[in-house]
């Protein structure tokens, strides 16, 4: 796309020439996200250091008529931030500051470029957190985590990033800054804010975020399982929940993973078990002990290889290792792997993962397989080669097959990794014309010209282009 | 300028034709559903989406404005409508579609009755966490329509924090449906958040699915009694633990007396819930942490504990008194403005009933003379603390002088291009919204 010279004088002007990228060498590193199988390269990167300088930058996009793509950290899964129309890059890393955090009311105000872990460190000085916990936690930002409503293994019981969203300062297309939501529950008016968090970038771009914070239970109860079987361990799960108790993380790992793990941080576990259950419970401690000897019993009805409790913080942490180093343990398997992200009934996991399973074996593709096991949040991961000639075809049909599989067992999609270009025209699997109308309205009263964010989140009707790039890194974020 | 006058005669015929004996045009039945004094033409009943969708065609096309109307519970809120010739009763929606207690979900249509819907999730040791006003009456649809939330949201978040997915018709007549079954889902938009609270001005709520929580093993409540001062310093000491309790409201003496408990300057009601260890440890502490602060406790269960929160719960909206606000703030502040109101009102003829652990505090007035001087001095007050006031319930001459939802929000101007995107006729609940939307 060829931009005009006025444009680019006028963005060197609102943030600063050192601030505006043009070099092919400079903007490559803006080519994709996490979505490995795809990339474009923006025409102009810019990286803004003010709300102001975001509101200067988006005016200008509108009135040249340029597409505008918000990046945080790059690492969304979906493709969502690869600015396949190219255009505007704005990029919001520096926008990094914690504003406010108010502890009485347990909430804090922070830029969009504020990096999730960053926050919860900085609330853990007056015994709070943040609760949205993504696998890029230590990366991401909270722009990008409010973009796709990030969720991550603690959202079982304590919800999702648009559960801790209080309100958000957003600059439009129209060249208009405005706060939606508020400090208070229950601003008059429609829920803009609730709106805008998923969004991804196709609305508005977020400037200033409110969000929640949590107080740190007073304590927490860890335990490893693991069973023969991925049905052993689901039904683990769902007799759990049928007791009435709701952990605050129910997470599990296929055999494929496990054995990934083992080979990487020797984690201990039994070499040839199906499925490893991780269960974390929070709260008082004088009700933990009687919720973990029932958690105990259920497990225990479904003869478990293995059964730990961790007795001590630094234990508790060992237990969460090998999950967390899971998807990055997989590196060792294959070259390069594909990670989904489908939810089901939680009930319906045993039955999705055997047609997991055989879409695999049809495919001849290996698939190791991390669930949020209580949500019924799955994240298959294709294991493959992309030096393989054609490899990508079946990765990607393959894949596909597996989110048909979710959405004909009453699930949908993508859980927590957002749609993106990714799963734009697998939106019609689940919504019908007059769903995805409806959504277009929103849009256009957000965005009448359509620059924010082109090609993403809604479907086109064409395919998006998914390319193999000649080198490729495993990825890391679940 | 569209005629704005519609031949009533006319529609009840079109009507009578889809749907037979479900349109009604008797006097006494059409006063029974008058908003804010306005007396609709006709009251008409779908027994089904498809009917729902060509009723609503057939009223917009035609310009009727549409009431839709779920128990009647919550007519009171918003702005008297600028028109309103259709109600549109959803009576026969009232199934509860699937129960799926192994995933802790349950999809309900939008008429059915709040007690109806708890006493089958009961049956299952399952509730869904929202405690609107008389929930005899009160529906799925108006709570999620009204955006209605109880005591226990600091425990387990609002209506929007509930919701997963939804069913519902535009005025156009078009079904659309939004989210799914399952609780994690970033699928497109959110569009469940845009219709929880937009008060029917989108469209009609036909269907919403939930989120559940298992029934607690036992639950109990700590109410201690003192001087606003005391009760302040309670709460403080009671956010700065670790404590989880599902509710902490704050209740004025005659409040007290009508939930059955001795009366003071202020009593502070404790809700703890969940496993019996837990609900003791809640006791024990807060015990003590009022004992500390010099107030006198009792501890209530079954039907004391009971009657206690549906007091609270019904609070402005059953036998609802003339005048009624709704101050929201940040949590924390709830007792620096509820002290600043009860000095403006020095022993006055003013109720409350406050959330400490939401921010959101219910003032009830027994006469209507207050409007005027109180609402600009709590809207005032409120925004200085961040929050909002809004007038809840007064007289409809009241309320047609002010806009009971306060001040403009900010982003008035998207909300009203998203009603024109979804209503370009402005045929849902014409001007009961934020600035007349």
């Amino acid at each position: 796309m060829a931009l005009s010279r006025a444009l680019l004088a006028r963005l060197k002007e609102i943030v600063g020439p050192v601030y505006v990228l043009t070099r092919p060498e400079d903007v490559v590193v803006y080519e994709q996200d996490a979505f490995l199988v795809a990339h474009a390269l923006p025409d102009i990167v810019v990286l803004p250091g003010s709300a102001a300088e975001v509101a200067g930058v988006v005016r200008a996009a509108h009135e040249a008529n340029v597409p505008l793509v918000v990046r945080g950290a790059g690492t969304g899964l979906n493709g969502g931030s690869i600015p396949i129309a190219g255009g505007v890059m704005l990029v919001l890393t520096r926008m990094n500051r914690i504003l406010e955090i108010d502890p009485r009311n347990r909430l804090a105000v922070v830029e969009p470029g504020v990096v999730n872990a960053d926050l919860t460190a900085a609330a853990a000085r007056h015994g709070l957190f943040y609760a949205p916990d993504p696998g890029s936690q230590s990366v991401s930002t909270i722009g990008g985590n409010v973009g796709n409503n990030a969720g991550g293994p603690h959202c079982l019981s304590y919800g999702v990033t648009g559960n801790h969203v209080l309100a958000m300062e957003i600059a439009l297309a129209s060249g208009g800054m405005t706060w939606v939501g508020g400090r208070s529950v229950d601003p008059p008016g429609y829920d803009l804010c609730g709106v805008m968090v998923g969004s991804e970038g196709t609305l508005a771009v977020v400037t200033a975020v409110v969000v929640r914070l949590l107080r740190k239970a007073e304590a927490a109860r860890t335990l490893l399982a693991a069973f023969e079987t991925i049905d052993d361990a689901s039904q683990t799960v769902s007799e759990i929940i049928a007791a009435g108790i709701v952990p605050t993380a129910m997470e599990m790992m296929d055999g494929v993973v496990m054995a990934a793990v083992e080979a990487a941080i020797h984690a201990g576990y039994p070499a040839d078990a199906g499925a490893v259950l991780l269960i974390e419970v929070e709260g008082l401690p004088d009700s933990l002990p009687r919720q973990m000897e029932r958690i105990e019993t259920i497990c225990r009805a479904h003869t478990p290889r293995m059964l730990r409790t961790a007795a001590s913080e630094q234990e508790r942490l060992l237990l969460w290792k090998g999950r967390k180093e899971g998807a990055g343990a997989l590196g060792r398997l294959a070259p390069s792997y594909y990670l989904h992200d489908g939810v089901v009934p939680r009930t319906r996991l045993p039955e999705v993962m055997r047609k997991v399973v055989e879409i695999g074996k049809a495919h001849h593709l290996r698939i190791g397989n991390l669930f949020h096991a209580g949500d019924g949040n799955l994240h298959p991961i294709i294991l493959f080669n992309p030096r393989e000639p054609g490899i990508m075809d079946k990765v990607v049909r393959a894949g596909e097959e597996i989110l048909h599989a979710c959405v004909e067992a009453g699930g949908t999609i993508t859980g927590e990794h957002g749609v993106g270009i990714e799963k734009r025209e697998y939106m019609r699997w689940m919504f019908s014309d007059a769903d995805l109308l409806a959504m277009q309205r929103v849009k256009r009263a957000f965005d009448p010209s359509g620059v924010m964010n082109p090609g993403k989140l809604l479907p086109l009707g064409t395919r998006p282009d998914v390319t193999i790039k000649p080198v490729m890194t495993a990825g890391m974020w679940t | 300028m569209r005629d704005l006058t519609i031949d009533a005669d006319r529609l009840a015929r079109e009507l009578g034709g889809m749907l037979g004996a479900a349109v009604q045009r008797d006097p006494a039945s059409l006063r029974a559903h008058a908003v804010d004094g306005l007396v609709p033409q006709i009251r008409c009943a779908p027994k089904d989406t498809d009917e729902l969708c060509a009723i609503l065609r057939v009223c917009d096309a035609s310009g009727a404005a549409v009431i839709p109307w779920g128990g009647g519970t919550a007519m009171h809120w918003g702005n008297p409508p600028s028109r309103a010739d259709v109600v549109i009763s959803l009576e026969q929606f009232n199934r509860l579609v699937e129960h799926d207690d192994a995933n802790l979900t349950a999809t309900v249509q939008a008429g059915m009755r709040v007690a109806a819907l708890q006493e089958l999730l009961g049956g299952r040791h399952q509730c869904l966490a929202i405690d609107p006003p008389d929930p005899q009456h009160s529906t799925i649809g108006g709570t999620a329509a009204a955006n209605i939330n109880g005591p226990r949201r600091m425990a387990y978040g609002g209506v929007r924090d509930l919701v997963i997915g939804m069913k519902m018709v535009l005025a156009s007549g078009e079904p659309i449906k939004a989210g799914g079954k399952v609780v994690k889902n970033v699928a497109g938009y959110d569009m469940c958040k845009l219709f929880v609270g937009s008060l029917g001005t989108l469209g009609i709520i036909t269907e919403v699915t939930f989120k559940m929580t298992p029934l607690p093993e036992t639950a109990g409540t700590v109410v201690a009694r003192g001087s606003l001062a005391q009760t302040a310093s309670l709460i403080e000491a009671l956010f700065g633990s670790v404590l989880t309790p599902a509710a902490v409201t704050v209740v004025d003496g005659r409040v007290a007396a009508a939930a059955g408990l001795q009366p003071a300057e202020a009593s502070v009601a404790v809700w703890a819930e969940g496993f019996t260890e837990t609900v003791a440890r809640h006791v024990r502490d807060v015990q003590a942490m009022a004992g500390q602060s010099g107030m006198t406790t009792e501890v209530v269960h079954d039907i004391g504990h009971r009657r206690l929160w549906e007091t609270v719960r019904d609070f402005g909206a059953v036998g609802a008194p003339p005048v009624v606000f709704r101050l929201t703030v940040p949590p924390a502040d709830v007792m620096p403005v509820l002290a600043v109101v009860c000095r403006l009102s020095d022993g006055g003829a003013l109720r409350y009933v406050a959330h400490a652990g939401t921010g959101t505090v219910w003032l009830a007035f027994d006469t209507p003379a207050p409007v005027t001087a109180w609402f600009p001095r709590l809207a005032a007050l409120a925004q200085e603390y961040h929050g909002h006031a809004v007038l809840a319930a007064a007289p409809p001459e009241v309320k047609r002088t002010v806009d009971v939802w306060g001040p403009s929000p900010q982003a008035l101007g998207l909300m009203q291009e998203l009603k024109r995107q979804f209503d370009p006729h402005g045929t849902l609940n014409p001007g009961r919204f934020v600035a007349g939307i």
